[in-house]
């Protein structure tokens, strides 16, 4: 515990296992247990990206852009190829955008499972955080099966992607899609029938359809609150055109319903993957764009696994991108919890910010708790135990 | 509403604050507002029920270096998405007064990219609901900042 | 009395003499900017896969009950002084584990504004393991590559 120069306590949250710190700074003015106001401050991530990409070449950006994540990387990496091939104005072959697609899944339901694992272990449920985290290790083996890394797999290149799917790549991939389908079947047992788990999540953190859409809120948070945006169906984008997507909407708007969106998503992923692999389209795996990008202005929304991911990309005709903005789905989700975090109990922080899936390096954090009457500063941690 | 309709439809909505439009793509609009005219575009955008704000985008355009004595501009761009289109309010304001007013009042989660815009390209955001940093470290130096086409870097010290 | 020389022969001797009794290492673990990438490898080690504490290894939450830093990230400006902290806060004997390309030379970042590059601009570091990310078999063997080092050879080479 690091107490900083003006006094305030600040202590990472004990995010996924009491060891596992993610920098970042959140801060919670409680009245006694109830809090009465949130607010955002985050920088301990702040790598200066955006600038980094003005500094190499295009392929080069890509790469730095494929970091900002680490559980999200491909998408990043897709967005801003995507938006770089718009600005050279060319095709990209069907069967790489397939192949994209096909990635992103398998990366949503990684991401997704460790997220599972993560707020269950947030609410005290340490079996299910190790049996999501065990499970998840199929999927990490899909992705290294297919693109040789378990975490960065640089499937893309400015153009299409570096890697095929065999046959024998297929199987395995059905294979394991299989195992984790039934998995999965359990975990919806537990968040919508175990009564312990509903007891922590039903009525917990709930933001009506109205504020979620005043507040900005994104992905499976947005969508649990009822509200149909999903940037795969809305708008389209690489392989979706051919294989849409069903949005995966729930009107509790709770946290209970956070889970179930997260869940069903698991399942709208598999059923996709399944679709792709039947149906992969024949052709190139990529096509060949010229060193200087064309210039002008590139705008490319995706949806990452925690929701919208906005790409901004700007060329001035060189051989580096002359402006990249990068807006996250969880900077939205934030803003979002400022405003429909006062009035819960504090108790209620750590499973509340669980449930809107932060992203710790899209978006760094760490919790503060103000007492607004006494002025006394703690940690969460010190809080929890209390 | 497709998407060709919904982009003519906003942009008659925006006609009255618009200096200009252009069409980059199909599927995005760019309108050209003058700063003291962003707060009504951006309260015409919500009652059309345009009402989410993707991002603010900020661009540094620094003066031409052919011409020294010209002026650099900060252009804010306010990225306003409906389904698949995307309406950009772009607004420029030169360096010399480098002022945006808020749009908060009708936008509420515009906040965080206005707090990025002054810290990482030194506008000034008025009545903005709050001005702490975002992203840099307490540490920073005022008044540098690290969008601007001019930073290259800390000088290590 | 025997002169007590402070010579980096003699500091090295008490390192290894305190570290012997240490049959289970408790590691500490701080992010100081990374991508998660790492953060999350490191964490799989804990999973039944990998299962890092059948080597007696423990991953805790104190700095001031830890012997060894795992360490991530290229240092931004902001994670400096509280990295530094939590060195500062460890108890002698104790080693720093850099995992990542991060972690060497700030990895992708080289040269972006906000980060310091390398962890061992900052702390001194014992193990790097290279890496984007580091598997976590490789992450692993990192950690038990620094206690096979301190465990190490009784004899004491002349000098």
């Amino acid at each position: 515990m690091e107490k900083t120069s003006d006094g305030k306590f600040i202590v990472p949250i004990g995010a996924q296992h009491p060891a596992l710190k993610e920098p970042g700074h959140f801060e919670f003015a409680v009245e006694g247990e109830i809090v009465v106001g949130a607010s955002v401050r985050l920088g301990y991530v702040h790598r200066g990206i955006e600038k980094g990409c003005e500094n190499r070449n295009w392929i080069q950006a890509m790469y730095l852009t494929e970091r900002v994540c680490g559980i999200c990387s491909h998408i990043h990496a897709t967005a801003f190829a995507l938006a770089t091939e718009k600005l050279a104005g060319v095709e990209v072959p069907a069967r790489a955008q397939a192949i994209r697609v096909l990635i992103s899944e398998l990366e949503r339901i990684h991401s997704h499972m460790l997220w599972l694992g993560v707020a269950a272990h947030e609410g005290g449920f340490d079996t299910l955080f190790m049996y999501s985290w065990r499970d998840r290790e199929t999927v990490m083996d899909l992705l290294e099966a297919v693109t040789g890394n378990r975490v960065n797999y640089s499937a893309n290149v400015i153009g299409g992607v570096k890697f095929d799917i065999s046959p024998e790549q297929k199987e395995t991939i059905l294979k394991g899609i299989e195992f984790l389908e039934e998995r999965s079947q359990h975990y919806m047992e537990v968040v919508t029938t175990d009564e312990t788990f509903t007891g922590r999540t039903r009525g917990i953190g709930t933001m009506p359809y109205d504020d979620a859409i005043r507040l900005g809120a994104a992905g499976p948070t947005l969508r649990a609150s009822g509200v149909a945006r999903d940037v795969r169906t809305d708008s389209p984008y690489a392989g979706y055109k051919l294989f849409p997507v069903n949005i995966i909407t729930d009107t509790a708007g709770d946290l209970d319903a956070r889970f179930i969106v997260r869940i069903k998503e698991l399942f709208e992923s598999y059923r996709l993957v399944r679709e792709i692999l039947d149906n992969l389209p024949e052709g190139e795996l990529s096509i060949r764009v010229p060193r200087r990008i064309p210039a002008g202005e590139a705008i490319q929304r995706v949806e990452a696994p925690r929701g919208e991911l906005f790409y901004f990309v700007q060329s001035e005709g060189g051989e580096n991108p002359s402006r990249v903005k990068i807006r996250t789905p969880s900077l939205l989700n934030w803003a979002s919890i400022t405003n429909f975090a006062p009035g819960h109990k504090l108790a209620d922080m750590p499973m509340i910010l669980a449930g809107i899936d932060p992203c710790f390096s899209c978006n760094d954090r760490m919790i503060t708790v103000r007492d607004v009457r006494t002025g006394q500063v703690s940690n969460l941690e010190d809080l929890k135990i209390r | 509403m497709e998407t060709t309709q919904m982009l003519e439809s906003i942009e008659k909505v925006l006609k009255p604050f618009a200096q200009s439009f252009n069409r980059p793509s199909a599927e995005r609009l760019d309108a050209v507002v003058k700063a003291e005219d962003l707060k009504a575009a951006v309260k015409a955008m919500v009652d059309a029920k345009w009402l989410y704000l993707s991002t603010i985008t900020g661009l540094d355009i620094p003066a031409p270096a052919d011409q020294p004595d010209a002026e650099g501009h900060i252009e804010a761009l306010y990225h306003f998405c409906e389904g698949e289109a995307i309406a950009t309010l772009r607004v420029s304001v030169p360096y010399s007064h480098p002022v945006f007013p808020s749009v908060c009042e009708f936008m509420p989660s515009a906040t965080l990219g206005e707090r990025e815009l002054m810290e990482m390209f030194g506008v000034v955001v008025e009545n903005t609901p709050s001005n702490e940093r975002l992203v840099l470290p307490e540490d920073w130096p005022q008044g540098v900042y690290p969008l601007r086409k001019s930073f290259t870097g800390l000088n290590k010290g | 009395m025997a002169l007590q020389m402070d010579t980096p022969w003699i500091r090295a001797m008490n390192k290894i003499k305190t570290w012997a009794r240490i049959n289970s290492p408790w590691l500490v673990h701080f992010n100081s900017g990374s991508c998660n990438g790492c953060d999350i490898e490191i964490l799989a080690t804990l999973t039944p896969r990998f299962d890092i504490e059948r080597f007696g290894i423990k991953l805790q939450g104190s700095p001031r009950h830890a012997d060894v830093l795992i360490c991530t990230g290229p240092v931004t400006r902001q994670a400096r002084d509280r990295l530094k902290r939590v060195y500062e806060q460890m108890p002698e004997p104790k080693f720093v584990v850099a995992v990542g390309s991060c972690g060497i030379s700030g990895g992708v970042f080289q040269g972006c504004y906000n980060i310091e590059g390398g962890i061992d601009e900052v702390i001194p570091v014992d193990v790097f393991v290279p890496g984007c990310p580091p598997r976590p078999e490789a992450i692993i063997y990192g950690v038990v590559q620094l206690l096979n080092k301190l465990k190490g050879p009784a004899e004491l080479p002349a000098k």
